[in-house]
């Protein structure tokens, strides 16, 4: 069966045309299933994580995956990250040094995951030239992104994430997928709330709001998330089910997709010439914490 | 016997990266048993380089649900903690105050816990 990939932004219109495909693909099972990606003249590479969960969920259907067709220029971008890799493709050198190349990670990854942050970004000598504070903050961001999924997603495919550098722009894009049960079921289940995809997503943004029952208490990742992309001016994207929420400039919209996304994707955009210290000058003495 | 504990988040972790829920779940359980001894116990974050909320709400807001916020008080110090790291902190643990304010989760929580135990 063949199936056609519109182009790929890394905005809503991207995750539209990942759902379509999800949509269309879903019910697949020991078929030869190509991906034609004739009409994919652009990918923002971070959406690999997106696309390369949707193909997962779709390669445990027992499926055989082909991509073809893959104009020269994304297929120059998708093999320099390592994702055409997974796809009978050959790695290319990334001479430039500016991806954050795809992975797959098992929810069990979290040190795994904090070591491939850590090689692949943080001591890399040829990433933009970032202010200490600021690659504290995207890393513990990132690892926030990363937890949520683990602790909230109930995935049994795993967690994706893939990322890149534009340094003309100065921007850093970088997401984490996960094939799990989403943020709307998750808050029906744990905080009793039926709303929609969206509302749900914006629900779980908000102050304490937690889905957590246990002994463990929760809610403060994707507070902290949403505080830092404002302080840095950045932007943050979440799909989750038909959900679609978008935080830019302190402005927070939400839409709701044509068809449901399989998982949670969160898509960070930050300004790396940021020069905020992000220090804190808080006073808070280590004798008033408790 | 020795009546003040230090313990080390880095030995414990054995990864400046305190980042992981189940991490936090090792540090928790050796923080847990030494107050239920009566013990003083000092936290040293010394040489950890990056934290979490979901590794401190495992590692320390859990206590809120087993100990009183005065025990916590009295018998519980954490030393070595950036200025930042420290705001997190106090984030994490007025979060879990409000977290076990509400009787259902701490209900739930007390028969999780005893399902653990």
């Amino acid at each position: 069966m063949k199936f056609a990939l519109q182009r790929i932004r890394h905005e809503q219109s991207g995750f539209e045309a990942l759902v379509r495909l999800h949509a269309q693909t879903k019910e697949c099972r020991l078929t030869r299933v190509e991906i034609d990606m004739s009409a994919t003249d652009w990918f923002d590479a971070d959406m690999c994580a997106a696309f390369g969960a949707i193909l997962y969920h779709l390669s445990s259907g027992l499926n055989t995956l082909e991509l073809t067709n893959i104009p020269k220029s994304v297929e120059k971008i998708l093999s320099k990250n390592g994702f055409l890799s997974n796809y009978g493709r050959a790695k290319l050198p990334d001479t430039w040094g500016t991806t954050i190349p795809y992975q797959r990670f098992d929810v069990k990854d979290d040190r795994y995951f904090a070591r491939y942050i850590e090689g692949e970004f943080v001591h890399r000598p040829e990433m933009p030239k970032m202010s200490g504070g600021l690659i504290k903050k995207f890393r513990e961001s990132v690892f926030e992104i990363f937890s949520n999924a683990v602790l909230h997603s109930r995935t049994k495919l795993g967690i994706f994430s893939c990322g890149q550098f534009f340094p003309n722009r100065h921007r850093l894009d970088f997401s984490v997928v996960d094939l799990g049960v989403g943020i709307r079921r998750n808050v029906k289940e744990g905080a009793g709330f039926d709303l929609p995809a969206e509302e749900a997503i914006a629900w779980a943004t908000q102050g304490r709001n937690t889905t957590k029952r246990g002994p463990i208490p929760g809610g403060l990742g994707l507070k902290l998330l949403t505080e830092f992309v404002n302080l840095n001016e950045g932007r943050l994207q979440i799909v989750s089910d038909t959900g679609y929420w978008c935080l830019q400039k302190d402005h927070v919209s939400t839409a709701r997709l044509p068809l449901p996304f399989p998982g949670t994707a969160v898509s960070l955009e930050i300004k790396t010439s940021d020069t905020r210290s992000y220090v804190l000058s808080s006073e808070l003495k280590e004798s008033d914490i408790f | 016997m020795n009546d003040n504990l230090t313990l080390s988040i880095l030995e414990i972790v054995g990864s400046p990266l305190c980042v992981a829920s189940d991490d936090g779940q090792k540090v928790h359980d050796r923080i847990a048993a030494a107050l239920k001894e009566g013990q003083n116990v000092t936290v040293s974050f010394l040489n950890v380089t990056s934290l979490t909320s979901a590794f401190l709400n495992a590692a320390i807001g859990q206590l809120y649900g087993s100990f009183s916020e005065k025990e916590i008080r009295s018998k519980l110090k954490v030393t070595d903690l950036e200025p930042d790291d420290r705001a997190l902190l106090k984030r994490v643990v007025d979060t879990a105050k409000e977290y076990f304010k509400d009787p259902q989760r701490f209900k739930n929580a007390e028969r999780a816990a005893s399902r653990d135990s």
